[in-house]
């Protein structure tokens, strides 16, 4: 047991004895490391930082291209100096925010419509022509309309976002309860449920981990529309962080900008994936 | 009278499942092409007859027992279960799937106790009814398991359990076992035996394996190897349980039936 012992809580494999040791020595252990993902990921880490440094110093780009730690310094000044009447974290929960309206409001629209659409032939024949129309239209091709519309405000920018979210959770729902394994409507017939069982018994539960990667989807669709509809005239977000880091010359803001964005962005997936455990710790079944 | 006569009256007296006239066409290509699965089966099972039904794949067996289930109406004949006649599927027969076809978002007991649930029975009578079958299936321990996390052989304990919580007249197996490895499939047949004889009930076991059939069956009956299904052959099988494998009277009957099918194995 002790031999096998990770060495210094990274989980290095050593082999151990004396004689290995001898033999071995200081080889073995470059070799532990160079078999640790943890010690690889830190140089892939260190590699990248190396070319960006190269890149931000010596290549063709290096004029508009700042080093990592100019873009560290940057986004610590934002954070304690407003830009537009806002610090970092105002213009970051602004477009969270949106973000977070948007998505609610196209879930809860796209998951029933999605629901109804697969249980209910009539109600898919009259709907799913025109939303298969819709469908591809790719979110940001309604900002022009949206702002038409609703105007400059935050209205346009949600309803964007909330057509990004609103596809992927209708698509995920609709195909999530057709895609239900017969053979359960079988099972559950046979044990003596009737239509309204059925529904609530197998059709609903079977279809949840579809309904809820739909939801990944429609979060990162929800991100990506935001971005879309702040670089077109807002005054707040981080989009706008990123067009101000272009017209001022500044590409420490853009870039600053992109990572904090990567960031909330992979949080917040990272928080769905762990719900998903709590609200449904069975494994989907493939068959 | 003659004997044989009266035996026959004694047993249509007390036939549970009673198959009249089935025949089953299937349809495809909107109609242009009709398939003939099943053609005139007529079947009697008594009450707590263990009846197997032999038969390579694409013979119709499978088909002959969802009608039984009610899962699929015939195109013409009829099955009765007690003088009823079944037109849906319902929680006096018990189906146990080829395939499982558990509940995967349900745990062991959530699975078992189902049944009782879509019927409204209370959550501590269910509980404990679940909990009895799921100790004769000889799954202790593993009621929170959820299905993913279950072997093979014991995901088609919690299928047993399932069907047999619901208290059902008939129980309906469907090649219950042909997705098991050879040892687990055997310790499967022999798990059979024992549940029935501790619960006995008429039990209609569809298979393709002469061997299994032999080894759990009252009486086995070999279906036609090419559509449409008709019924070929019956055999009675007068060997005391628990049967070995080995016994001179039970490779006589295993070669018999092999000579007389050619098909199957």
């Amino acid at each position: 047991m002790e031999q096998s012992e990770s060495i210094a809580g990274c989980g290095i494999q050593m082999e151990t004895g004396p004689a290995l040791e001898k033999r071995e020595g200081a080889w073995a252990a470059v070799r532990g490391l160079l078999r640790n993902r943890y010690c690889l990921y830190g140089l892939s880490v260190i590699g990248f930082l190396l070319i960006w440094y190269w890149a931000a110093l010596y290549s063709s780009i290096s004029r508009f291209m700042p080093t990592p730690d100019q873009v560290f310094n940057e986004m610590v000044r934002i954070a304690g100096h407003k830009l537009a009447g806002k610090t970092l974290v105002g213009h970051l929960w602004a477009s969270l925010r949106r973000v977070l309206i948007g998505f609610g409001i196209g879930v809860a629209l796209g998951v029933p419509l999605g629901l109804i659409m697969a249980i209910n032939k009539y109600i898919n024949a009259a709907v799913k022509p025109i939303f298969d129309l819709f469908k591809p239209m790719p979110p940001i091709a309604w900002i022009s309309l949206a702002i038409l519309w609703f105007g400059i405000g935050e209205q346009s920018k949600v309803f964007i976002i909330a057509i990004g979210a609103f596809v992927p959770a209708l698509i995920n729902s609709y195909n999530g309860i057709r895609l239900v394994d017969p053979a359960l409507y079988d099972a559950v017939r046979m044990l003596g449920g009737n239509r309204r069982q059925e529904l609530y018994q197998v059709t609903f539960p079977a279809a949840f981990p579809a309904i809820f990667a739909g939801f990944q989807i429609a979060l990162s669709m929800a991100w990506g529309s935001v971005l879309a509809a702040e670089l077109v005239g807002a005054r707040s977000g981080m989009g706008y962080i990123i067009i101000l880091g272009m017209k001022v010359f500044k590409p420490e803001l853009i870039i600053g900008g992109m990572i904090i964005i990567a960031l909330v962005a992979g949080f917040l997936t990272l928080s769905l994936n762990y719900l998903e455990k709590k609200v449904c710790p069975w494994k989907r079944e493939l068959t | 009278m003659s004997l044989e006569k009266r035996v026959d009256v004694m047993n249509s007296n007390r036939a549970k499942i009673v198959c009249e006239q089935v025949s089953m066409i299937f349809q495809q290509r909107f109609g242009t092409v009709n398939i003939n699965v099943l053609e005139d089966i007529d079947l009697a099972v008594e009450e707590n007859e263990f009846l197997v039904i032999v038969g390579p794949g694409q013979c119709g067996k499978t088909t002959l027992l969802r009608i039984m289930a009610g899962l699929q109406a015939p195109t013409s004949g009829r099955v009765l279960l007690d003088n009823e006649k079944i037109s849906k599927p319902g929680p006096d027969r018990g189906l146990v799937f080829q395939k499982y076809t558990l509940f995967p978002w349900l745990t062991a007991m959530g699975n078992v106790e189902m049944g009782l649930k879509l019927r409204g029975v209370g959550k501590t009578e269910r509980r404990e009814i679940a909990r009895h079958y799921i100790s004769l299936v000889g799954l202790e321990g593993c009621e929170k398991s959820y299905p993913h996390e279950l072997s093979g052989g014991m995901k088609q304990r919690v299928g047993i359990a399932r069907a047999y919580a619901n208290n059902p007249k008939v129980m309906l197996l469907d090649e219950p076992f042909g997705q098991l490895d050879a040892q687990t499939r055997y310790l499967m047949e022999q798990e059979t035996v024992r549940i029935w004889e501790s619960e006995k009930r008429t039990v209609i076991f569809v298979t393709n394996n002469i061997d299994e059939a032999i080894y759990l069956g009252d009486r086995i009956i070999t279906m036609e190897g090419k559509l449409p299904g008709r019924i070929k052959s019956t055999y009675r099988v007068d060997l005391d349980r628990p049967r070995e494998h080995t016994d001179i009277q039970f490779l006589e009957l295993r070669h018999r039936i092999t000579e007389e099918t050619a098909l199957l194995l």
